[in-house]
């Protein structure tokens, strides 16, 4: 379950990419017997530096970043709300506190950009997947529940930063837009990286490692 | 005149014969969830400021030493420091953000 908002926003990023066209290098199976990774699995995304067949618009990045922002304060309030986890909790509480205010900012910006935020399938699916999942969480409780927590926002987070990279920031026309865009990517990599200690710390001495 | 060019000179003797320095202001800026300068070093009596310039607000806390409270996103927080030391400090709300500020 941890992985099914992150499946979903590779494969929005895979379905924005420009499709792969037959110039592109697809690397012929001359199959050695050896390991063929030939899943089909999310995989990383495409070169930043590829210029810009951009696929994206001002409008749609803006109303993609909204829905991205408002999955992770809904996911918030609701772990604020079910966590017994006082670390939890705070992480959560961060959750809502930093994602409302990186919206506001961009519904500030856009509007005085005069850029009416579009609705896309991704934002859509983000908004979908956001909403799936919180169904998920909220049939667990206790220990379960902030594991699964924790787990999707590490996931989510990930997935996010990707998206940012290889679609939102290089397919940004207007650059206060853009640079607004590369502002943030800090504060979601923060994020992350507190997820991930949290989820070390909750997989306790269960062997786990990092 | 010739009593005010002495009183002049001797006021001035005075003042360039203090070891008194003039306190400064130093800047912090919290920007990309980092404070920068991460390692500061001021004297005792001069002032820190530091400026949210995140969109995301953030605190300077040194638990025991002093706590800014939130700065919210274009807020500033000031600090007269007095005594002398190194003080790690964090933003509570963001634990992978530390910095050191050391006063001499």
């Amino acid at each position: 379950m941890r992985t099914t908002i992150a499946t979903i926003l590779w494969a929005t990023v895979l379905a924005l990419a420009p499709a792969c066209k037959s110039d592109e290098k697809q690397p012929t199976t001359t199959t050695t017997p050896e390991s063929s990774s030939s899943k089909p699995a999310p995989a990383p995304a495409p070169e930043p530096a590829k210029p810009a067949a951009a696929t994206l618009t001002d409008a749609q990045i803006a109303a993609i970043v909204v829905a991205a922002n408002q999955v992770d304060v809904d996911a918030g309030k609701l772990a604020v709300e079910k966590s017994g986890n006082a670390e939890v909790k705070k992480f959560a509480q961060q959750m809502v506190t930093d994602h409302t205010a990186v919206n506001q900012a961009a519904v500030e910006l856009v509007t005085r950009l005069e850029v009416t935020p579009e609705e896309s399938d991704a934002s859509r699916g983000l908004a979908a997947s956001g909403t799936e999942t919180r169904t998920k969480l909220a049939a667990l409780d206790g220990d379960a529940f902030d594991r699964a927590y924790v787990d999707n926002e590490v996931a989510y987070h990930q997935a996010v930063i990707g998206v940012l990279d290889s679609q939102l920031i290089p397919s940004a026309t207007n650059e206060e837009l853009k640079k607004t865009l590369v502002g943030v990517r800090p504060a979601f990599v923060a994020h992350l990286e507190h997820a991930q200690h949290l989820q070390s710390s909750l997989a306790g001495g269960h062997g786990h490692g990092k | 005149m010739r009593l005010g060019l002495v009183l002049a000179v001797s006021l001035g003797a005075a003042a360039c014969s203090s070891s008194a320095r003039e306190p400064q202001v130093h800047r912090v800026a919290i920007q990309g969830m980092q404070f920068v300068p991460a390692d500061l070093t001021a004297s005792a009596g001069d002032t820190i400021v530091w400026v949210n310039e995140d969109i995301v607000p953030h605190t300077a806390t040194a638990a025991g030493t002093f706590d800014s409270g939130v700065i919210a996103s274009k807020a500033e927080w000031r600090l007269v420091v007095k005594d002398s030391g190194v003080v790690g400090y964090v933003c509570t709300m963001h634990p992978t953000m530390k910095a050191t500020l050391t006063v001499r």
